[in-house]
């Protein structure tokens, strides 16, 4: 379509073309199955259940089972979840099976152990609440360190970045104005036949956002368009394929779905920055993104998809494929997707810390002072962190009062040798929670608050908090 | 830049204590760039670089002197599990990892550097990047 409109113009193309696929294939969070275990005799009424060691939630009677995608495994958390659970159940593996129960007049069985396979459940229906989403954010992070996020590995002063979703293939960037998304579109799900059964939670159609709650027979799925993943130190998760059938019954679908990869914009976000609205520091399209590279702040940065490309333009192929060959009929939506809804940030009854709610004026020294100048200096303000600033009053460096003693007891004598060049460091908009973890990670006791130009502002130690936690 | 090629080199514990690769490179005049080494008097393992051209000329001289070199396999990429989604290519400080046209993942094994970097592998959704162990004969040794 995109070429057809190039080279020949919309009203060609709304003659010669009946229908364009579109296809994603990326990481959705916000998937699942529900099963149906069939009855045990003695029955049991499921309170709380286990499939490979990974919980799965039990939200109606008595043997019917959610896998959410994003449960960890107790034994193998981080590497497998529940959207392995899913995988390898669509696979045909065999699944080992636990659930506990009180007891009931009628249910009276209190625990239970079996394996299982797709073939001995009643219904496996993937059933996902928020999935494709039209268009997603380009994450890097400012941070001095390596992050592990849900949108991947990202490393330290902007030297990578991540994106997902796959552009101008992407279903309902191809019918921005869901024409022809509703309840009961069929689309191509997992290597099999599903429906969009609504909007998906956080759809934010106005900022082009939006997003998909569907559902699909997973007994008809291939492993090729679904499969469990691991995202390190952050969880496990489901890659979906989702591919839609998107009929040109006007030629504004005709333009629409002429859409191009240069046409679509997102923000480039600081992932190093753990709050709701996190900074945004540009924009690219979508050219840009697939091309390898992206411009930070005038530098070249390595840029990786998260979603395969290459699948992606697998499920609209065969989604082709199928329309051509008459296995897939399109349906019109009973009810379109909504057009005007609005996502919500959440109501907060507590208020929350902040670093600049606690933070005090450090005690600092410069880096040609004798040893024993700052060793006074710790005695008489009764500190145990003096930090390093240059006239300027940037950041150069941390000592400690463990740093000194050593540096006595070894006989060092110039400051200089003793400093600690690499010092993880806060901003006074942190919350005190993402402080106090980076404190933990690092095993250390105190945290310079600086500002965008490394400028010292302050300092927060574990003892500032722990006070806070006792008050 | 002229095209390199990895070769791995085993020094056992009866001739770690020779300057090997001094000799070879004095020898036959070739640059050799050590990329990562590990060595203790127990033997010891150098990961180095040179010309293609001058490959078997090398690994001949290293062998003749009771050098084990092997062409080494840095890491491994389990295709099964693998999906193509590309999130290690901005992990790979080396560009050996790269999009083909038809955005199939494609990793150039003369570009890795393995151990000493690996940096990709716990980037890898799919968990199907493997590094290869290469100082396996060293861990051993230093029981």
């Amino acid at each position: 379509m995109k070429k057809l409109v190039e080279s020949s113009g919309i009203e060609i193309a709304y003659k010669e073309v009946d229908v364009v696929t579109t296809g994603t294939f990326g990481a959705m969070c916000s998937s699942g199955a529900i099963i149906n275990l069939g009855h045990s005799d003695p029955p049991i009424r499921i309170q709380k259940a286990w499939i490979n060691d990974v919980e799965v939630c039990h939200p109606g009677a008595a043997v019917d089972l959610y896998i959410g995608a994003t449960i960890m495994s107790e034994t193998r958390p981080f590497e497998y979840g529940g959207g392995h659970v899913i995988e390898d159940l669509i696979n045909g593996k065999e699944v080992d099976v636990r659930a506990t129960s009180y007891g009931t007049d009628c249910y009276p069985r209190t625990k239970l152990s079996t394996t299982l396979t797709k073939d001995d459940l009643n219904q496996f229906y993937l059933l996902n609440f928020r999935n494709c989403y039209q268009r997603y954010d380009c994450a890097t992070n400012s941070r001095d360190e390596t992050i592990y996020t849900y949108m991947g590995k990202l490393l330290p002063r902007f030297r990578n970045a991540t994106f997902s979703g796959s552009g101008a293939f992407n279903p309902l960037m191809n019918d921005p104005d869901y024409e022809t998304i509703g309840v009961g579109t069929r689309i191509f799900l997992g290597g099999g036949q599903g429906y969009v059964i609504g909007e998906g939670t956080q759809h934010d159609p106005r900022n082009r956002f939006g997003t998909l709650m569907v559902r699909g027979d997973c007994k008809k799925m291939s492993p090729d368009f679904i499969r469990g993943a691991s995202f390190t130190k952050y969880g496990t998760t489901l890659y979906v394929g989702i591919g839609m059938p998107i009929p040109i019954l006007n030629e504004g679908l005709a333009k629409k779905t002429a859409i191009l990869d240069e046409e679509i914009l997102t923000d480039i976000v600081d992932y190093g920055i753990p709050r709701r609205e996190r900074p945004k520091i540009g924009k690219v399209n979508y050219k840009e993104l697939k091309s390898g590279a992206i411009t930070i702040n005038d530098k070249k940065v390595k840029v990786s998809p998260l979603s395969s490309l290459k699948t992606a333009r697998r499920i609209a192929e065969t989604l082709k494929s199928w329309i051509e060959n008459s296995s897939f009929y399109l349906s019109a939506p009973a009810e379109r997707l909504p057009t005007d809804t609005v996502c919500k940030p959440m109501k907060q009854t507590e208020e929350i810390a902040f670093v600049n709610s606690l933070m005090h004026t450090a005690v600092t020294c410069k880096e040609d002072e004798e040893i024993e100048a700052v060793a006074e200096r710790i005695i008489n303000r009764s500190v145990n962190h003096i930090v390093v600033a240059d006239d300027q009053g940037k950041l150069r460096g941390i000592v400690t009062s463990w740093d000194i003693t050593n540096a006595v007891a070894e006989g060092k004598r110039k400051l200089t040798n003793i400093i600690v060049r690499k010092v993880v460091t806060t901003k006074p908009d942190e919350s005190l929670e993402a402080a106090s973890r980076k404190m933990a990670q690092h095993q250390i006791s105190a945290l310079p608050v600086i500002d965008q130009d490394r400028k010292v502002l302050g300092i927060i130690t574990s003892e500032d908090i722990s006070k806070l936690l006792r008050r | 830049m002229k095209n390199l090629v990895r070769i791995l080199l085993r020094f056992s514990e009866e001739i770690v204590d020779q300057p090997i690769t001094a000799q070879v490179i004095l020898e036959h005049g070739i640059p050799i760039s050590i990329v990562a080494a590990h060595v203790d008097s127990h033997g010891g393992e150098i990961l180095a670089e040179v010309p293609e051209a001058h490959v078997e000329k090398v690994v001949n001289a290293f062998r003749e002197k009771g050098v084990t070199v092997t062409v080494p396999k840095l890491i491994e990429v389990d295709s099964e599990k693998c999906f193509e989604c590309g999130a290690c290519l901005s992990l790979c400080p080396v560009s050996a990892i790269a999009f083909k046209e038809d955005f199939s993942v494609v990793f150039d094994e003369k570009k890795c550097i393995g151990s000493p970097c690996g940096l990709c592998v716990d980037a890898c959704p799919a968990r199907a990047i493997r590094l290869v162990e290469q100082h396996s004969s060293v861990s051993h040794f230093s029981r």
